[in-house]
């Protein structure tokens, strides 16, 4: 673990009340969305003798039957813990302006303070997820083309394996572009705040560069990735053979992973957050990419002068 | 003395040796047909250049001057009946609106007919569209002979043909360098009922023909493994890098082969009875792990449909892995072969390789053996095979873990059945031919699974026991015939002793839906204006459970209601009318009431309502919503990636 790593993690753990306070409204939306389910299920369930069959196992057959009655409705089901997803997801971009300041600065701000940042720099961090949402998509599509491909290797190829192995390729592939995109923009996410940056789309650029730069910062976000995925695999794992009427257990292993996976997602911030703060400032203003909207305004004497031309950036 | 004693007992050998040869060589069908066919297969055209010689045998009891023959492998061809309508609705291997793909491509192609004695008819070959009237289906044509032949007589068609096989698709075709010909020969008709059955090749239908001989003679690349129906009796190295093989069957009435360079081929026998049969696998070398379920599998559901139907009479049954990417090859019955299908990555959990051979080799009986009419009666084969597949599964891999078993969930032929019966309960009924239900879901659901639980919930009126051995008497009586739907159902009544035409009124010739319910339950004072306490086994109550019949179904209910003293009582309504209350004055509260305890209504299309507990139990909503919770979490935290 470098140094980068350890003291990222660090700071997540000294301001774990973000943790919590994310991990606990993941939690009710979750459950508030789930209330129609449990209604449903109850009305079904609760005076069924058929209710046995998920009590001390799980009969997927049963289970089917089930879903086809016409009062259990999978559909509407699914659209309430999808519009929880986007509430949460609204609700983190809210909380992103606070976050990166209290990791810029790791001190612990005031709750007026926190959200005076959260509030500040919503909007921005929306635009900025937006604009996200291209290279996210592009990555998508192109893990959708390599898994159409593989698809057909998997059916065409004399290799039985080929395709699986190219879809798995391409699948870590796609895994390694997705977190640097999430690094550029966790990047810009930090200048947003450290300098209270108000050209969105110029921080994005340059944060690019800086991305492209920041090599070991991006083998941290490989690391903790990894990290969050083997906690998944040993949580799940685990919980795979707990006794299915130990429900109480079950819900206290899948949240721990669930703690940790949304820990190990502020840890990466984190890590950014740290890097940002820790550049030179001529580092995160200068950039020889010029943002494609806001024109150089450049005073004459300067140029005449010549003495403050931009530099390059520096790679960390 | 002793001379007489020897000559008696030499007497008796010889008779006993005369009559196991009489028994070997009797045949076990009524032999219609007997076709010797030749040909060569060309591995880069995909095409077998064939000659075919027909002799039918005129066993109507009828003069026969017109013969109608199927040329399956015209199906696929664009504007073919079967691609229309899997194009339309689907179908098992071609998914609604796939685009036209050349590799689909295949035929039949007769180049010249002949009968013997009666001159070159390929002129006078017509192509018919007795279902549908479509112009542009050519998968059966007829002909009409100068000379008709009269019952008893035997007529020889002499058929020069090019199959060309398409990219595998409905278990038939090539796929790289595995083959699988079925359906690729011209196959006469099926004299039925008093006229002759021949139905156009539709994407839901499966086949229908005459038992018969077969003697097959192909000329294939020498380095590859071939599997056939039958017994291959012959070899001959050519010396130019092929090879020509020669297979004999009897008492079948189709022949199916296959051939692939790079399958390895496992061998076992089975002994049932008296009778050995060989076992032949062909494996695709990254499907070894299978094998030995598969064998498992197979000796296991042999053992059972000997033990309860009858005897495997054939020497040899082989099992065929079709490789990755040639799945349309996979799950497919033909006589003394099947079709398997798994791949590298199987969990040993779920039980697809095993109840695939199961269901195949189950076929051997009803489709091999007792031939029904699979055009128009397809619930006789599928579904009774359905029924057959979950006793088998039931009794070999545990009723309750039948098709899935993993710590995480479990799953029951019964419970999976149910699933894929419930949605289509009254779209069609199981009377309806094949290319006639209202789409392939209901196709599937009904002919498949209404079938099988129809007689598991048989079972629940009549006894397990009675059931399987009304099966046996069936089977004994209808092998290597042509039964009709009412052949079973009085086959069915014999056997059982009782009359159940009502059963089959509703569940073959009906869409009556079977969804009983307790419609409300409670346990209230009879004293209901005292104002003293409730008091345990001195206040006297009125329990009350209604019950109503909310489908169609009519069958008599038994209730169950269980009391807070621990008595359990049972009682019977006939379920004619809409509704039904069931009371009972006594010192004890109902606990639980449940129709149908015995869970033998496996038609009931709500399994949940068919239940009442006093007590609100929320474990199994708490476990699931639960896990739903944890889900949505999880959704939550995916999409949090954005922000």
């Amino acid at each position: 673990m470098n140094g980068s790593v350890r003291s990222s993690a660090a700071l997540v753990w000294r301001h774990q009340r973000i943790v919590w306070w994310i991990w606990v409204v993941n939690l009710v939306l979750a459950w508030l969305s789930s209330l129609p389910a449990r209604a449903t299920l109850s009305s079904v369930l609760n005076h069924s003798l058929q209710s046995a069959r998920f009590v001390t196992g799980f009969d997927a057959g049963a289970f089917a039957v089930m879903l086809i009655r016409p009062d259990v409705q999978p559909g509407p089901l699914a659209t309430s813990a999808i519009t929880a997803a986007v509430v949460f997801l609204t609700y983190l971009l809210f909380l992103d302006g606070g976050i990166f300041a209290v990791y810029l600065d790791d001190r612990k701000l005031s709750r007026a303070e926190f959200f005076e940042s959260s509030g500040l720099y919503f909007w921005r961090m929306f635009r900025l997820s937006l604009y996200s949402l291209i290279p996210f998509a592009l990555i998508s599509a192109a893990n959708g083309s390599i898994a159409q491909w593989a698809g057909k290797l998997s059916n065409d190829a004399a290799p039985e394996r080929l395709g699986f192995f190219v879809n798995l390729g391409g699948k870590l592939l796609c895994g390694l572009l997705f977190l640097f995109v999430r690094l550029w923009f966790d990047l810009a996410q930090a200048r947003l705040v450290k300098d209270n940056e108000r050209k969105v789309l110029r921080t994005a650029w340059r944060s690019l560069k800086l991305a492209l730069h920041s090599g070991r910062l991006y083998a941290s976000y490989v690391g903790i990735a990894i990290f969050s995925i083997a906690v998944f695999a040993l949580g799940t794992a685990l919980w795979y053979y707990l006794p299915h009427r130990a429900t109480g257990a079950s819900f206290l292993i899948l949240e721990l992973v669930t703690i940790v996976m949304i820990s190990s997602r502020l840890w990466i911030k984190a890590a950014s957050a740290r890097s940002v703060a820790l550049m030179p400032a001529e580092v995160l203003i200068m950039s020889p990419l010029a943002p494609p909207m806001a024109e150089p305004t450049l005073n004459p004497a300067e140029v005449a002068e010549g003495s403050n031309a931009p530099e390059p950036p520096k790679s960390e | 003395m002793e001379i007489r004693c020897w000559r008696i007992c030499l007497i008796t050998v010889l008779a006993l040796l005369t009559l196991r040869g009489a028994a070997q060589t009797a045949p076990l069908s009524e032999r219609v047909v007997a076709y010797q066919i030749e040909g060569v297969y060309n591995e880069k055209t995909h095409t077998l250049d064939a000659t075919e010689l027909l002799t039918y045998t005129n066993r109507t009891g009828n003069t026969l001057q017109t013969f109608p023959f199927h040329l399956y492998l015209n199906a696929f061809q664009p504007k073919s009946t079967w691609m229309t309508e899997a194009e339309r609705t689907g179908q098992r291997d071609e998914s609604k609106d796939t685009p036209w793909d050349n590799k689909h491509f295949g035929s039949n192609e007769v180049k010249s007919f002949e009968v013997v004695g009666q001159g070159d008819l390929t002129k006078q070959m017509k192509f018919v569209s007795p279902d549908d009237g479509n112009m542009d289906d050519r998968t059966v044509f007829e002909v009409v002979l100068p000379k008709p032949v009269a019952p008893g007589e035997s007529v020889q068609f002499k058929i020069h043909f090019v199959a060309k096989f398409p990219e595998v698709v409905a278990r038939t075709g090539y796929k790289r360098d595995f083959l699988m010909a079925g359906q690729w020969f011209p196959k006469v008709g099926v004299f039925w009922n008093g006229a002759w059955n021949c139905h156009q090749f539709h994407a839901s239908t499966e086949f229908f023909a005459d038992f018969g001989t077969f003697d097959v003679k192909l000329t294939l690349p020498a380095h590859w493994n071939v599997g056939s129906s039958g017994l291959r009796t012959g070899e001959h190295d050519n010396g130019n890098g092929t090879r020509t093989l020669t297979f004999h069957a009897e008492d079948i009435h189709d022949f199916a082969w296959t051939a692939d360079p790079t399958t390895k081929v496992v061998e076992d026998s089975i002994t049932l009875g008296n009778h050995t049969v060989k076992i032949r696998m062909m494996m695709q070398p990254g499907h070894m792990t299978s094998a030995p379920r598969y064998m498992q599998a197979l000796k296991g559901t042999m053992r059972k449909f000997d033990e309860w139907f009858g005897q495997y009479p054939y020497p040899q049954i082989t099992v065929v892995d079709p490789p990755h990417g040639g799945g349309a090859a996979g799950g497919m019955e033909y006589p003394t072969l099947i079709t398997a299908d798994t791949t590298w990555w199987m969990p040993k959990s779920l039980l697809v390789p095993e109840v695939v051979v199961e269901h195949e080799f189950g076929h051997q009986y009803w489709y091999g053996m007792v031939a029904t009419n699979e055009f128009e009666n397809a619930w006789m084969d599928e579904g009774i095979n359905q029924y057959s597949e979950a006793k088998v599964m039931d009794a070999l891999y545990g009723r309750e873990t039948s098709t899935l078993n993993s710590r995480l969930a479990t799953a029951s032929e019964r419970g999976t059945d149910l699933a894929s019966y419930v949605g289509v309960a009254d779209h069609d009924p199981l009377s309806r031919p094949a290319w006639l239900f209202m789409d392939g879901n209901s196709y599937g659901g009904i002919t498949y699974f209404k079938t099988a639980l129809m007689m598991l919930q048989l079972e629940n009126l009549v006894g397990e026991k009675n059931v399987l051995h009304a099966l046996h008497v069936y089977f004994e009586r209808y092998k290597f015939k042509h039964p009709r739907p009412e052949d079973f159902t009085s086959t069915m009544n014999e056997a059982l002793g009782q009359n159940m035409d009502w059963y089959w009124k509703q569940t073959i010739y009906g869409t009556e839906v079977l969804d009983d319910r307790i419609l409300s339950a409670s346990s209230d004072r009879l004293d209901w204006y005292s104002k003293d306490a409730e008091k345990k086994g001195t206040t006297l109550y009125h329990n009350l459970v209604l019950v109503q019949r909310r489908g169609t179904f009519d069958i008599p209910v038994l209730l169950e209601a269980r009391f807070d003293d621990g008595s359990i009582l049972r009682e019977t309504w006939d379920g004619h009318d809409r509704w039904h209350n069931f009371t009972w004055d006594r010192k004890t509260k109902l606990v639980s009431a449940e129709i149908d305890p015995d869970h033998g209504h496996l038609l009931d299309r709500d399994p949940f309502n068919n239940s009442w507990t006093a007590k609100d139990d929320g474990k199994a909503t708490g476990k699931i919503a639960g896990y739903w919770t944890l889900l949505t979490q999880w959704l939550e935290y995916a999409l949090s990636w954005l922000a």
